[in-house]
């Protein structure tokens, strides 16, 4: 009897190990398994700007660290397979700012790898009053890493992948620069309708200011010359007090706001909650953070939170 | 693929803490299970979100003092509240878990910003260092020795406290040191492990090993196979799938406790 236990917790454990060899098998493979200089980003927009100046001719190996639907990265735990992936990886894009909290953990793990921030250089907003994330440079605690929704500030983005890219790759750089070059160039018909709503809105003076309901938006809202009221950063990761609520009420009624520019995913309880108690018009945009992966994306999505802009514009003034 | 998962250091510091840890878990495990102690586990592994807002409102530098200052605290007074209250143990620690737990959120949901913290939910591979992994040694020779000086006194406390104190037995004294000492394991290995199953970690293995010992010297060495078997298959098992290895390492001891469990109940 006991020797037929002992075999069955043999055959048990034996089983167990096979199952999971068999599954791990099936599973693993190397994520970056193309040729060429190979490029890992961070999160969704960097991996789109960097899709747009690597191309799709094969000439980078080109893997995002997330998953497209993970969003902003402000506490995002690196898996083991991330890790092996950027163990592999010539270079790391990364929006920098403070998203990535975890950069201090990449540089103590592989000190060599060339890791480029995309946003360096850019002259990035205030933060919503939310400190900046452990692991950030001292000079960017309580800056707005969301740059991307500035197209100006996207198209300087852009560059900067050109620039790391054809440092990285100096055989293609001519390629790199070139799409970077055509790329921006379609950015740049989304700044100009952006530029026409500025316009009007500077004519008109007053009464121009929002409220928001995420920090991306601040960039946007900036960039069309709005004010902002108020400004909660709801997203993923924060959970909203009754206090705020109450807040960013009085902050529509006293203000005269008649437009919030908030993301559908986790703004729509706060927008329903100020369209019925201060009667403002809740105007959806989207953060742009994720998607599928198509190098269009951005263009497309820019291009939707454009014509919701122009739709609140009509009846603010 | 073969052992590609030990270039890493993440993974080498990953793979020493199991081997030291786990056996610990499948040792402790057999008392917790035998003593009804499961809850008063969960309930310790609940306490470390109290332990951190402690520090955070203490401004404590490093909240893995204030976390293992306050489980230990908290393991005593739970300890010294179910012996006196006449209520039954269960309601005193649920009553004393929630308390805690409801304290920790308050705190550390101040502004909106308890997603700071929501990755010791889950557990983060990456937060083991090697002072961690000295701290884990440290604990493992000290349970080995409280293990072979105080297991017979703590098996007869735990069938007949009367009778075992009328032997002279210090049973309060052991007890507490049982509860320090669960509570110094649960919290080292907490961050990586994750809040919400590190009690399967203590329970499943001596669960699955009760499901088909007759005697107490298998029961220990079942939950400790157990117990190592899972913690090293899931840890490798989470490198190449890329999931928590707090999560995959439970998934495999259930996986055995299910098993023993269709055996045992033949």
């Amino acid at each position: 009897m006991r020797r037929k236990k002992y075999l069955f917790v043999f055959c048990m454990l034996a089983a167990i190990a096979a199952s999971c060899g068999m599954f791990a098998k099936l599973y693993a493979g190397f994520r970056g398994s193309g040729g060429g200089l190979r490029v890992v980003t961070s999160f969704y927009p960097v991996y789109i700007a960097a899709l747009n100046v690597a191309g799709e001719d094969g000439t980078v190996s080109l893997e995002n660290l997330s998953e497209p639907q993970t969003g902003c990265l402000h506490d995002y735990q690196l898996t083991p397979g991330d890790m092996e992936l950027l163990s592999q990886a010539d270079l790391f894009l990364v929006n920098g700012g403070g998203i990535e909290s975890f950069l201090a953990d990449v540089g103590e793990a592989y000190p060599a790898l060339n890791v480029v921030r995309v946003s360096e250089g850019l002259e990035l907003l205030d933060s919503e009053g939310a400190q900046a994330d452990e692991g950030a440079a001292e000079e960017l605690e309580g800056k707005n890493a969301h740059c991307w929704m500035d197209t100006e500030l996207y198209a300087q983005m852009v560059w900067n992948i050109a620039d790391a890219l054809s440092e990285a790759d100096e055989s293609h750089a001519q390629g790199y620069r070139e799409n970077a070059r055509r790329y921006c160039g379609k950015i740049g018909g989304l700044t100009s309708q952006i530029e026409e709503i500025r316009k009007e809105v500077l004519r008109k003076g007053s009464r121009t200011s929002v409220i928001l309901l995420h920090e991306a938006f601040a960039y946007t809202a900036a960039q069309c010359g709005f004010g902002t009221a108020y400004c909660i950063n709801l997203d993923e990761e924060r959970q909203l007090g009754a206090g705020e609520v109450a807040e960013a009420i009085k902050a529509a009624e006293s203000d005269g706001v008649s437009a919030v520019f908030a993301e559908r995913q986790y703004g729509e309880a706060m927008a329903g909650t100020l369209e019925a108690e201060a009667g403002c018009s809740v105007y959806y945009l989207d953060s742009l953070v994720r998607g599928e992966y198509r190098a269009d994306s951005y263009l497309s999505g820019m291009q939707e939170n454009i014509d919701s802009i122009k739709a609140a514009w009509e009846e603010m003034r | 693929m073969g052992l590609s998962w030990m270039q890493y250091d993440f993974m080498r510091y990953a793979f020493a803490a199991v081997l030291v840890i786990t056996p610990l878990f499948g040792l402790m495990g057999t008392m917790v299970v035998s003593r009804k102690m499961a809850f008063f586990s969960d309930a310790l592994g609940h306490s470390a979100l109290t332990g951190i807002a402690v520090g955070v409102v203490c401004g404590v530098r490093d909240t893995d003092v204030s976390m293992v200052i306050f489980a230990i605290v908290f393991a005593l007074l739970l300890n010294r509240i179910s012996s006196r209250i006449a209520a039954s143990a269960d309601t005193v620690i649920s009553v004393f878990s929630s308390c805690s737990i409801a304290v920790g959120l308050a705190i550390l949901s101040k502004d909106g910003n308890f997603s700071r913290y929501s990755g010791i939910l889950v557990g983060d591979v990456l937060s083991i260092t090697r002072r961690e992994i000295l701290y884990l040694v440290l604990i493992f020779v000290i349970t080995l020795a409280f293990w072979l000086f105080g297991f017979n006194k703590m098996l007869a406390a735990s069938l007949n406290r009367a009778l075992a104190k009328s032997r002279n037995i210090p049973v309060a004294f052991l007890e507490n040191a049982f509860a320090v000492l669960t509570a110094l394991v649960v919290m080292v290995s907490i961050k990586w492990v994750g809040i919400l199953i590190i009690n399967a970690l203590l329970i499943l293995p001596a669960a699955a090993s009760q499901n088909i010992s007759e005697n107490m010297r298998e029961y220990h060495f079942f939950s400790i196979l157990f117990s190592m078997f899972s913690g090293v298959t899931g840890l490798v098992l989470s490198y190449y799938v890329n999931v928590a290895a707090g999560p995959a390492i439970v998934i495999l001891a259930s996986a055995i406790y299910f098993a023993t469990y269709l055996w045992g109940s033949r």
